[in-house]
């Protein structure tokens, strides 16, 4: 029956592929089991370290050892954390407190730190499951004889050779669930992280506060007590030359006028005026309409005008520098003649997308302008990915964490 | 002239009040919120009104509101809009309600009072007024457009006619006589291609459309 045939032939197909594909998978999961017999053998040798320091830490005199080992143990498990999750295609998070300060202070931290009896866990039970590669061995001439047969010769579905992945799926499995770090870990360093973002956050508003007493002080006061001193000369002279009280009056309101556009500009740089009267997406669409560029905005769960929920004021002012700034970039040097500005209300917080396809190569380190959006941003808590590949397109993203 | 003043300030109120009457107006009713402009518009149909921006309840933009919404509910009421900042965008919405009787300035500009009274005699007749910030900005963020081809001096002709000014003004503030000014005027509109129009806000409006879409 040609029906038939033609069945049998398309059934026998993947079969032909999947000696092949049994081989590679097998060799890719045996190079993983090297690796991880290596590490394992390393880690053998470490063992030594490790009695010595303990020796030393329990004699006291050796206690500063403690942390380098730590720090030592903290590498390896990291290179380990790696290989697993390359293999899983899930990373495995880190978790770690960072070692500063006197010898006393990070002794103390070193034992202190969830993450190290994390890492003396999985290292105690890799002595133990760090054979397990060694199993491959046997497995390999019994699988080419076996599975030659069976699944290359009678098209039969590989048995011996798929059980190396399966080992180094269990190398894996075991080292995530081992080097997983325990919710308090994680924790501790989330904690960490935002004791630094808010002594960030304190520096750069009392930068903020300094720079605003400054430019009061030197530009509006300045020109105030200069404008005051000109009427007082102007009432002087006012009765035997008033000629030349006129020129003094008009010095006056010279400064005067200049006193009211230095205020104007300190007052923008606090918090755009517009913020307050339109909300952030009445500010962003004035501002891209003010934009040299031809520059689309568009808006996810955010509301025009002053009703609907608003992001706390310094996530509004923040999210509109970032946006300013991005758009006077892109008119300046990138060349092209549009942009794309998205502001999307997420879970977690404000995200700010801007996008323009002119010729990229926008340097993060370098412009200054880009380093102020990132201060600004930062203090927030918040994060700015810059992607600017030569020739195009420089995409800025900025996430601004808050509730709202 | 009868002038209506909506300012929340008490100071910079007393102080409108002060100069309009010593320039000879009569100020007819004053308002110090949003809610209250409309009706006080509506009772004494002044000859012009001077609004500012932000205003009680909102602090927002409660002034410029009401000089739309004035302006709708009395067709051609020359409205003078004072803030103590400009923004590109206020100046759109107010003149896209016609730029006949219609001037958007910064609060500065009070101070320089015969230029404002001169404003404010230009909005009531039916002009424009437009802060000079404001026309700075259009003019200066256009990249490769016709406007570099302008020569420095129609590039300040044209910047005093998107102000509002008419050629005798713009002939004496530029020390000028007033055939080189029509003369600059006529290749400002050539080179922008503009169809020549005729002086006062349609001029304005022209060169204001001009500024914005290019």
């Amino acid at each position: 029956m040609p029906g038939g045939q033609l069945h049998r032939r398309r059934a026998h197909a993947p079969n032909l592929i999947s000696m092949r594909h049994t081989l590679r998978q097998a060799a890719r999961a045996s190079l993983q089991l090297v690796i991880s017999a290596a590490m394992a053998f390393g880690s053998y040798i470490f063992i030594t370290v490790l009695l010595i320091t303990a020796i030393a830490t329990a004699a006291v005199v050796g206690a500063f050892m403690l942390p380098e080992t730590v720090l030592l143990i903290r590498r390896i498990a990291g290179a380990k954390r790696q290989q697993a999750g390359a293999w899983t295609g899930r990373k495995i998070p880190e978790a770690y407190q960072p070692l500063t300060g006197t010898v006393r202070e990070r002794v103390r931290t070193a034992v202190r730190d969830p993450g190290t009896l994390t890492d003396f866990r999985w290292m105690v039970a890799y002595y133990g499951y760090g054979v397990l590669p060694v199993l491959m061995l046997p497995l390999w001439p019994l699988g080419l004889v076996v599975d030659g047969v069976w699944c290359g010769l009678l098209r039969r579905r590989a048995v011996v050779l798929p059980l190396i992945s399966r080992l180094a799926d269990l190398d894996a499995h075991w080292s995530t669930v081992l080097l997983k770090p325990s919710p308090k870990a994680q924790l501790a360093v989330r904690v960490e992280e935002l004791v630094q973002t808010r002594a960030g956050a304190i520096a750069a508003h009392g930068a903020e506060l300094r720079r605003i007493e400054r430019d009061l002080h030197d530009g509006t006061q300045a020109r105030l007590v200069s404008l005051s001193m000109r009427i007082g000369l102007a009432k002087r002279a006012y009765d035997q030359d008033p000629e030349a009280a006129r020129r003094m009056l008009d010095d006056a309101q010279t400064l005067a006028e200049e006193a009211l556009t230095d205020l104007r500009h300190v007052v923008r740089a606090i918090h755009p005026p517009i913020l307050t009267d339109r909300g952030l997406v009445g500010a962003v669409r004035a501002l891209a309409a003010s934009s040299a560029l031809s520059v689309t905005v568009t808006v996810d769960g955010l509301t025009d005008g002053h009703d609907g929920p608003r992001a706390p004021a310094a996530v509004e002012a923040a999210a509109y520098f970032v946006i300013a700034e991005s758009l006077t970039n892109a008119a300046k040097y990138s060349g092209a003649d549009r942009a794309d500005v998205h502001l999307a209300r997420a879970r977690t917080g404000l995200r700010v997308q801007v996008r323009d396809e002119g010729r990229g190569g926008a340097d993060e380190a370098g412009g200054s302008g880009l380093l102020g959006m990132q201060r600004r941003v930062a203090a927030l808590d918040g994060s700015v990915t810059v992607t600017s590949p030569v020739g195009g397109p420089t995409v800025i993203e900025v996430e601004l964490p808050c509730v709202w | 002239m009868r002038v209506v003043i909506a300012e929340d300030n008490a100071l910079l109120r007393e102080g409108l009040v002060l100069l309009l009457t010593s320039a000879g107006h009569e100020v007819v009713a004053v308002a110090g919120s949003g809610p209250e402009v409309l009706p006080v518009l509506l009772e004494h149909r002044p000859d012009v009104a001077v609004l500012d921006v932000r205003m009680p309840p909102g602090f927002r933009d409660e002034g410029l509101r009401a000089a739309l919404e004035a302006r709708a509910r009395i067709p051609g009421l020359p409205v003078l809009v004072l803030s103590q900042y400009v923004e590109e965008s206020y100046a759109a919405e107010l003149l896209g309600v016609g730029a006949s009787g219609v001037g958007y300035l910064l609060k500065d500009r009070i101070g320089r009072v015969d230029e404002f009274l001169d404003a404010l005699d230009r909005v009531a007749a039916g002009g424009t007024a437009l802060d000079p910030e404001v026309v700075t900005e259009l003019l200066t963020r256009r990249r490769n457009s016709p406007l570099d081809s302008l020569t420095p001096r129609e590039r300040e002709v044209l910047k005093l006619m998107a102000e509002g000014h008419d050629n005798t003004t713009i002939a004496k503030t530029l020390v000028v006589t007033e055939r080189a000014v029509s003369k600059h005027i006529g290749n400002v509109f050539l080179k922008l291609s503009l169809p020549p129009s005729d002086s006062g806000h349609r001029r304005v409006l022209a060169v204001l459309a001009y500024l914005q879409n290019v």
